[in-house]
């Protein structure tokens, strides 16, 4: 192809060209000049040495698995699937594929800093690793001693190393932990948890009935989920979405009904009033593995599909057709129990609506039904037990303001008014671990007061995100292709669990260190060096002693499967539940005071003149691993109001016009799309925009944050999040 | 004659324009920022109405008007049936970008020449489907030599009720067939041809 | 004969209100966390897999059959009697509250660690 001799006179074109620097430039961001130098030239048309190395992939919670190709020059030029990984059936997203650019970020954190200068401003002194944990160590102490070990507060995300970062968490002998799930899907477990005793996942490749409630697989993409539906459906599964949104689930499925937001439990309620009345559901299984039955039927004789057409705004003959088609369906028929439920003050109860819709529909334990975890294996390493601190105090910090909180999880939004009002006792501290809440804490202005409130907090993270720009102290993590991890297993629905670990596909870059090196070298600096006597290759060593075959078919196949049934695994078992069956009406919320069987009440209505913002995402930018990519950012520059064409016309407002959204709480500027997607009465945007930290330069300040707007209302009986509460004010600026 | 003719069977049945085509194959090509080899368009906007979503790239026609455009013969159709850019003659004129009827060309601001999606032909000698094919969450895609009656694309192509989406004045026999049902159609331009510039007489139905 | 009676019958009663007692608390009353340290430390020794007693997490049990077995007197019977002497009331309490309120059918289930 290439001429040895140059005919033309020298452009610069032929000069780039023979240097073969011209393609380097569209790998890496050409604007730091130590990231170009790091990247040597490589042609595509001549590809020279190529490693293939495994890794998972962590650009969002799905872990799917991937072959990292890795050029003679130790560059990572390209992220393939993993064939052999069933979970994601063998395939990468826009996502996984991008992550080459979370990698070689410009942006990326490099060392640690400390703030100099007020909160917020962006000013950092750089410290060697040596100041960044003495300080850290120092700190702690200092709060442990003032406030007890309790006045820290620690929050990881999900992540193969979080497992670390709570192991230090409970040495250290702080109960106040907490993570991102009870701004997501808390009150879905808490439903599921107490109708069935355990989370089921649902078996969407043999379905044959789905009804997806708000969520959006085509847009949040879950492995296998979103891949199975899609075969389920070639396979003859019809899907029916309820969204007040018309999303791509929406526009893909076989049906779909604009529901009004917040009536879910209406519509489910009547579902069941039809299964019951009309005597579609499965009497043997009900008889056998359910108890409540009875209170059941008398409990929803008044929830018509008729009353639930004015609720709900859909017509009474889809939900008897609807209850019938599933009926007829069963037990290969689900309604999905979806995963981010952190919408509404009874997210709990409308989740139990879902939750007893499944049972009567029998699908339990069933192929094409809701399935249970599958046994992995894995073995939990023993370490010297935690040392127990007499100055405690006995409960944590959020204890008592949600009716039935997870006692490991508790509250983000309960904790964060905790630590405002320093009630029951005073937390001074925070360590964040791979999370955002500064962006998906409702209520941002709430975070940043908690802040303020504190002595020290400290960060974790890859990149400067909203929540490291507010931080006294920022430290350097490695990507996902950079690190080596511990064992972990994964859920896989119909495609099996399996066990799966990371391994540096390249070397750690700059000054970032993984967090399990950062938890251990502060519990040496606080006397706690004892439980954390261990290295990455012993704790996985003692992570698979029963399973001797794992670390081969990791090694060889990036992913390890353990055999093992995928339905009928509750044959000749009892559930999890006081009655030891499944609940359709739950003793547990009886004794404690609340509804046992859903009792509806309608959502708040949207003033005159305003509108209900409900917030979701796209398949490209969806959590903090995904911001700031370039590539993603691409597709995405920025998210928008969605805002139907009548209210806007009332409104004065056109195409792309830049509107203000405003709430009780605060307001956000952004582009507007006029379009009908949305409902005349509710408004939406993207998560994952209005980045106000400096530190990312591909997002700052491009679109609005979610956070910033919604106010911070919480489910009554598990604390999660309820963001869907929000009524605001639209106005073209 | 030619020995092979790579095409691509597309079900858009099941794409869900999740993208990964387009991001696996931007890494892979090292396309620049701005630009993109492959697209996925869509019928999107009617409420209510089923929204069909459309994979497309450079379709490796049998009739190349982009070859017949380009002045200084830097593009043209190989014996596996991959239309290519020799990055030594291209010149940057930019006349085969707008030759095409498919928008699949740009010019490539950094090496200031004509770019397209040429299958990932460095996959494929190394035995690697293109990088868009392998990636697809749903397989949507199937690959292989329209040639060779035993491969699975040519098996599909034959059992099955498929397309071109072509323009209805041109037919420059795209190598990418569709099942019977995408949406959009219609869509490909009119190619925008230099006036020197010969084309058959069969390139033109309605001539 | 009658003081006999009467003596039973105050003990019955009384091992029936201790549980009673436990219950009407909601949580069992006592500082669980201090429970699962004093469980790790004391119990778990022999209660873990390869050692000499069962394998035994707060989730391998229902409430119900905890209360039943930590009813006051019942662990006369069992093999490690005299560890249940050594520790306080208070102690037991403790980790009482620790296995009740993560049991196999509590709101807030031990995962299996």
């Amino acid at each position: 192809m290439m001429s040895g001799i140059v005919k033309r006179p020298i452009s610069r074109r032929n000069f780039l060209k023979l240097s073969g620097a011209a393609t380097a430039g569209a790998v890496v961001g050409s604007r730091s000049g130590i990231l170009h130098a790091l990247v040597p030239k490589s042609s595509v048309a001549k590809q020279g040495r190529i490693d293939k190395r495994f890794s998972i992939c962590d650009m969002c919670f799905n872990k799917c698995g991937l072959i990292a190709r890795v050029d003679e020059h130790g560059v990572v030029t390209k992220l393939d699937p993993n064939p052999k990984f069933r979970k994601s059936r063998g395939m990468l997203c826009a996502r996984g594929n991008a992550g080459i650019k979370q990698l070689y970020d410009p942006d990326r954190l490099k060392y640690p800093l400390l703030r100099k200068g007020e909160r917020g401003q962006g000013k950092w002194q750089r410290l060697t690793w040596e100041q960044a944990l003495d300080l850290a160590a120092e700190k702690m102490q200092r709060i442990a001693e003032t406030y007890t070990r309790c006045g820290m507060l620690f929050m990881a995300g999900s992540d193969l190393q979080s497992t670390f970062v709570h192991h230090f968490a409970e040495v250290f002998g702080s109960y106040n932990v907490i993570s991102h799930e009870s701004n997501c899907l808390l009150s879905r477990n808490r439903a599921f948890l107490d109708t069935f005793g355990e989370v089921p996942f649902a078996d969407l490749l043999n379905c044959k009935y789905v009804i997806m409630a708000g969520a959006n697989r085509f847009e949040a993409l879950v492995t296998p989920d979103s891949i199975d539906i899609v075969t389920a459906m070639q396979n003859g599964c019809k899907l029916v979405v309820l969204d007040p949104r018309y999303t791509k689930t929406a526009a893909l499925a076989h049906e779909w009904h604009s529901i009004r937001p917040g009536t879910d439990m209406a519509f489910f309620l009547a579902i069941a009033h039809v299964l019951v009345s009309e005597t579609l559901y499965n009497k043997a299984f009900i008889t056998e593995k359910t108890s409540g039955f009875d209170k059941l039927a008398e409990h929803i004789k008044p929830y018509t599909p008729e009353w639930a057409e004015k609720e709900c705004e859909i017509p009474s003959k889809d939900i008897r057709r609807i209850a019938r088609e599933m009926a007829k369906a069963a037990p290969a028929a689900i309604v999905y129990p979806g995963r981010r439920s952190s919408d509404y003050k009874n997210s709990t109860q409308i989740r139990r609506s879902f939750a007893i819709v499944n049972a009567l529909l029998g699908n339990w334990d069933k192929k094409g039904g809701l399935t249970v975890a599958g046994k992995v294996g894995l073995s939990s390493p023993e370490l010297p037990e935690a040392p127990f601190y007499e100055d405690n105090p006995e409960e944590r910090v959020d204890a008592g303001r949600a009716k039935m909180m997870f006692d490991e999880e508790g509250s983000f939004k309960h904790t964060r008014d905790a630590v405002i009002e320093g009630k029951p006792y005073p937390i001074k501290g925070w360590f964040t671990y791979k999370t955002n809440p500064m962006q998906t804490g409702a209520n941002r202005e709430k975070t940043v007061e908690m802040i303020r409130k504190l002595d020290f907090m400290v960060t974790v993270d890859i990149a400067m995100s909203d929540t490291a720009w507010m931080a006294d102290l920022v430290l350097p993590a490695p990507s996902y292709l950079e690190r080596k991890d511990p064992i972990s297993a994964l859920q896989g629905v119909s495609a099996g669990a399996c066990v799966i670990t990371r391994d540096p596909v390249v070397p750690a870059m700059f000054d970032s260190k993984p967090v399990n090196w950062i938890v251990s070298e502060l519990a040496k600096r606080l006397d706690l060096g004892e439980f954390f006597d261990f290295t990455m290759d012993s704790y996985r060593k003692a992570q698979v002693k029963n399973l001797p075959d794992a670390m081969k078919a990791i090694n060889k196949d990036g992913v390890y499967y353990n055999k093992s049934k995928l339905y009928g695994r509750y044959e000749g078992k009892v559930f999890k539940t006081l009655s030891k069956k499944i609940e359709l009406f739950s003793q547990r919320y009886e004794q404690t005071g609340l509804d046992p069987i859903p009792v509806y009440t309608p959502p708040k209505s949207v003033p005159e003149g305003r509108f209900r913002i409900v917030v979701g995402r796209n398949a490209y930018i969806t959590q903090g691993s995904s911001t700031n990519n370039e590539l993603l950012a691409e597709l995405v520059p920025e998210n928008r109001l969605w805002l139907h064409p009548d209210p806007a016309l009332k409104l004065g407002i056109r195409q792309g016009d830049t509107v203000e959204v405003a709430s009780t709480v605060g307001k956000e500027r952004l582009k507007v799309r006029i379009t009908e997607e949305i409902r005349k009465d509710t408004v939406y945007m993207d998560s994952g925009f209005g980045a106000m930290s400096k530190g990312l330069s591909n997002v700052y300040g491009k679109g609005a944050c979610i956070a910033a707007v919604l106010e911070d209302h919480s489910d009554d009986i598990s604390g999660n999040m309820a963001m869907h509460e929000t009524m605001v004010a639209v106005r073209k600026i | 004659m030619n020995t092979k003719r790579y095409g691509i069977l597309i079900n858009t049945t099941k794409c869900f324009d999740c993208k990964a085509c387009m991001v696996a194959c931007k890494v892979e090509n090292r396309v620049p920022k701005g630009y993109w080899r492959n697209w996925v368009k869509n019928t999107g906007g009617a409420v209510g109405k089923r929204t069909h979503f459309q994979p497309g790239q450079c379709m490796q026609c049998n009739e190349p008007s982009c070859v017949a455009a380009c002045p200084v013969q830097a593009t043209y159709k190989q014996k596996d049936g991959l239309v290519v850019i020799d990055p030594t003659s291209c010149i940057g004129c930019g006349n085969c970008v707008t030759a095409c009827p498919y928008g699949a060309r740009y010019r490539d601001p950094v090496r200031r020449i004509a770019d397209k999606c040429d299958f990932c032909r460095h996959r494929l000698i190394r035995g690697e489907e293109p990088a868009c094919v392998e990636t697809c969450p749903t397989r949507a895609r199937v690959f292989g030599d329209l040639n060779d009656p035993a491969s699975t694309v040519s098996k599909q192509i034959k059992s099955e009720k498929v397309i071109r989406v072509i323009n209805p004045r041109i037919n420059t026999e795209p190598n990418i067939f569709y099942l019977a049902g995408t949406q959009p159609l219609g869509w490909p331009e009119e190619p925008r041809l230099p006036g020197n510039v010969y084309m058959p007489k069969s390139f033109w139905k309605t001539y | 004969m009658f003081n006999r009676i009467s003596s039973i019958l105050l003990i019955i009663f009384l091992v029936a209100g201790t549980v009673s007692i436990g219950i009407a608390a909601g949580k069992a009353g006592g500082n669980a966390r201090k429970g699962k340290y004093l469980y790790r430390k004391n119990c778990r020794e022999c209660h873990k897999e390869g050692a000499s007693a069962k394998d035994l997490s707060p989730a391998d049990k229902t409430q119900a059959e905890w209360e039943t077995l930590f009813a006051k007197g019942a662990h006369k019977s069992y093999q490690c009697a005299a560890e249940w002497d050594k520790r306080s009331e208070k102690d037991l309490k403790d980790i009482f509250s620790y296995m009740y309120d993560h049991a196999f059918d509590s709101p807030s289930p031990a995962k299996c660690k």
